[in-house]
């Protein structure tokens, strides 16, 4: 055991009037719905809309028994490492437009090589290709990607002014080939990252040249994930046609479709079975793995890869638990409010700390040992019964995760990452998470909702059950993994678990380093160097998304 | 086999013996109040008392069943013979010394009782069952030591208050206030019924257990109480269980002295 870090406090005294420590407070004083400005916001608008339309609406007195919420404290949360304060309303996805940007931002993205098209103008046709050329279809392609005509006549196009957020991007691990690249395209790695991931980076892309692309936010709001390599290729190879003055509709055209469609497609997601059905981009396909690379929180404080994990979960929390579990698959609005536990009051934050200075003063530093079972029952142990004696020692913490599910996530997630960081390795780091969940069960003699059962009862036998001497599968799970696919408030730690392991080891990804640069890129909407308090932007309604439909509607 | 004795629960601390206890259907639960059959009815709220008992087929016996070795080997409950239609009740307890937690409460309806289906989340543990057969076993887990007027209740839905601090009189939160300290008598008397429905008249379940009684019939870990940590026999069970099923799930041949 080390020293309690506390680092909770802050937020519990704001979100209380009583000290932590009281195991006492009133209740059915507080003017219901009335004591909270977003709700009493909610009734307004709700009334008034309701007249509108003529239909009824929102009307917090339809609660059970004619009892609105508010009997308790409804109170406020703080972002972790951020002194922002939001209601929980403003924590729905629904209500926070950077949420909603971040999904959009990583399902309009598709990577795709560029060498097998290089090759089939070279080989098959005999063109030149230089840097010349290469500059040349990147402009043809940043005119035709949000929707414009390269090559016909009398084409219907999209507005400009509502496709402004949709570009492409190229990045390679050469420097003579970046240095020939137009610098307004270019996805620069050595300016990007710290020197030592850059020379990582580098060493994994080689010469090749990938390009990133971002179909138009609208395009993502209006269809599904599956839709933008089919956009992308259809744009892709018009621009060829273009810029090489080819046939259209030539044999090659064919391989420059196959390139982009199949053969050098990276999607975000894959495509899931049936029994899930739904397209290549969408959140059940993408590993976890791919949410802690696309988390570029790991540039910023290579030296903290806790901040890091906890900056990776906060996105996982958002788009595997409150949009993918929470609506895709379940519907309706619980889901947030076991997603949130994981980056508000820093409550993981404190976990996750006390974690790493135990692995520091037991054993000597981050990704300095071998997995063992030593390892796993005191890491794991010790960071599990910390979080338990905090929820007992604070009744405040306890009323603020007042659900088990909240506190099996967040007490787990620190034993997780502790663990990951010790041994720089994920399947270890699971296991420890589910260690964790049988200690937390017989402690509390309560864990979570019935997932809890399900999921992580079962979890110590699959934790090492695939492969797991052989690399490290975990790392490609994610919610689409056979026992993953209906739990809440896993999955966001899961991708912490992988974040942690890695940056541990200081190494420069997770799991795929193209998806790791793709996202290193100033012009996307979303900040994914600092997710957290761009969510909390959000809340506040000071972030401004893309895919605006002002200028096809009627002013209001 | 002959020879085997369950032990119920490992562990040497109080709170693991008071599990022990309480999972042992031989031990028999102590009552500490008298709730009448028909006030055990109206918390419900299944059934008016008197009402006969809603059914969902004939009475086994008029029914011919087809021959089955299972059928002949399981005896059915009065509930399942008379065909009576399945209902539920639903307690919530609080984390504060609470007698049984949800797990406790869960295991303890399986070895205890015959022909429930047992549900267990952090918050609240739905018990079902044929509506007579609930009936009885309602009665005993709201008359005996593991029910605390204060920190245990019957909660249909809106279930939110286990891990709530408590109120000013020592009572769990309940959004619907189902229930209320009457200071006259010093008893919890509930108001309305445990899905939020008003009692025609308010029904006294008793005083609550004094705080140091309550810590003495826990079976809830605390480190304000007894800390789980302590019991390290419980804590090495844990560690050893999810290690051998680690194994296990990697290679079976690994697991050896089982």
């Amino acid at each position: 055991m080390t020293t309690e870090k506390g680092m909770f406090l802050e937020a519990l005294r704001k979100k209380f009037k009583e000290s932590p420590e009281d195991k006492y407070t009133k209740y059915y004083i507080y003017n219901g719905w009335k004591q909270s400005k977003r709700k009493t916001e909610f009734v307004a608008e709700g009334k008034k809309l309701a007249k509108e339309r003529g239909v009824p609406f929102y009307n917090p007195d339809m609660h059970l028994g004619g009892i609105p919420l508010g009997q308790r404290v409804l109170m406020p949360y703080r972002i972790s490492d951020s002194d922002i304060y939001v209601e929980g309303d403003d924590l729905h996805f629904i209500n926070n437009a950077a949420m909603q940007q971040m999904w959009h931002d990583i399902k309009r993205t598709v990577i795709v090589g560029l060498d097998s098209a290089h090759m089939v103008l070279q080989k098959r046709l005999g063109k030149e290709v230089t840097p010349e050329t290469v500059n040349h279809y990147i402009e043809v392609l940043e005119h035709a990607l949000p929707g414009a005509a390269v090559i016909q006549e009398h084409m219907v196009e999209t507005n400009p002014g509502l496709v402004s957020d949709s570009y492409l991007k190229v990045f390679t691990g050469d420097d003579e080939t970046a240095d020939e690249i137009d610098k307004r395209f270019l996805i620069d790695i050595n300016k990007e990252f710290p020197a030592d991931q850059a020379k990582q980076l580098k060493a994994a892309v080689g010469k090749k040249i990938y390009q990133v692309l971002r179909m138009p936010t609208l395009v993502a709001t209006t269809c599904d994930g599956g839709t933008m390599s089919r956009w992308s290729a259809m744009q892709i190879c018009m621009a060829m046609v273009n810029s090489y003055k080819l046939m259209a509709g030539e044999a090659a055209i064919g391989e420059f479709a196959f390139a982009a469609k199949h053969a050098e497609v990276i999607e975000m997601g894959t495509l899931m079975p049936w029994r899930r059905a739904r397209g290549p981009n969408e959140p059940g396909g993408i590993p976890l793995g791919y949410m802690a690379d696309i988390c570029q929180a790991s540039r910023v404080k290579p030296d903290d890869p806790v901040w890091v994990a906890l900056e990776a979960i906060s996105m996982a929390a958002v788009l595997y638990d409150q949009i993918y579990l929470g609506s895709y698959m379940s519907g309706g609005v619980g889901f947030t409010q076991y997603a949130t536990c994981t980056y508000t009051d820093d409550v993981l934050d404190d976990f996750c700390y006390y974690g790493a200075d135990l692995v520091k003063k037991k054993y000597g530093g981050f990704g300095k040992t071998k997995p063992s079972w030593d390892l796993i029952k005191e890491i794991g142990t010790d960071v599990s019964l910390y979080g338990l004696d905090q929820y007992e020692k604070y009744p405040a913490l306890m009323e603020t995760h007042f659900g088990g599910s909240q506190r099996a996530a967040v007490v787990a997630a620190g034993a997780g990452v502790a663990v990951s960081l010790a041994t720089g390795h994920s399947t270890a780091g699971i296991n420890a998470w589910y260690l964790s969940q049988l200690l937390h069960k017989e402690e509390l003699g309560r864990l979570g909702f019935y997932g809890y059962d399900q999921q992580d009862q079962c979890g110590s036998v699959n934790s090492f059950s695939y492969r797991s001497d052989e690399g490290l599968p975990f790392n490609l799970r994610g919610t689409n993994y056979p026992n993953y696919a209906l739990n809440v408030g896993h999955q966001s730690a899961y991708t912490g678990i992988v974040s942690a392991a890695h940056g541990g080891r200081n190494d420069a990804w997770t799991t795929n380093p193209l998806v790791k640069i793709a996202f290193a890129d100033k012009n996307l909407i979303f900040d994914f160097t600092h997710p957290r308090l761009c969510f909390g932007k959000g809340a506040l309604r000071e972030f401004m998304p893309a895919g605006e439909r002002t200028l096809i509607i009627p002013p209001k | 086999m002959a020879n085997y004795k369950p032990q119920f629960y490992p562990g040497k601390s109080k709170v693991s013996a008071n599990r022990k206890k309480y999972l042992d259907p031989s031990y028999k639960l102590e009552k500490l109040r008298t709730v009448s059959d028909d006030d055990v009815v109206k918390l419900m709220g299944h059934r008016v008392p008197g009402e006969a008992y809603k059914s969902t087929h004939p009475p086994l016996a008029e029914m011919g069943e087809p021959a089955c070795p299972i059928r002949e080997l399981v005896e059915p409950t009065p509930g399942a013979k008379a065909g009576d239609r399945i209902r539920y009740i639903q307690f919530t307890d609080s984390v504060y010394f609470a007698p049984v937690p949800p797990y406790m409460r869960a295991w303890m309806g399986h070895t205890r009782y015959r022909g429930v289906d047992i549900g267990v989340l952090s918050g609240r543990v739905p018990l079902e069952a044929r509506e007579r057969d609930l009936e009885k076993i309602a009665k005993e887990l709201v008359e005996t030591e593991i029910f605390d007027p204060a920190r245990s209740a019957m909660r249909g839905a809106t279930v939110h208050g286990h891990s709530l601090r408590l109120d000013e009189n020592g009572l769990m939160f309940d959004m619907l206030k189902r229930y209320i300290f009457d200071k006259k008598s010093g008893e919890v008397v509930y108001v309305k019924d445990q899905i939020g429905v008003p009692l025609d008249k308010p029904i006294a379940v008793g005083k609550p257990i004094k705080e140091d009684e309550l810590r003495k019939r826990t079976s809830e870990f605390r480190c304000d109480g007894d800390a789980f940590r302590d019991d390290k026999e419980l804590v090495s069970f844990i560690e050893r269980l999810h290690m051998l099923r680690t194994e296990a799930g990697f290679d079976p041949n690994k697991v050896k002295g089982m």
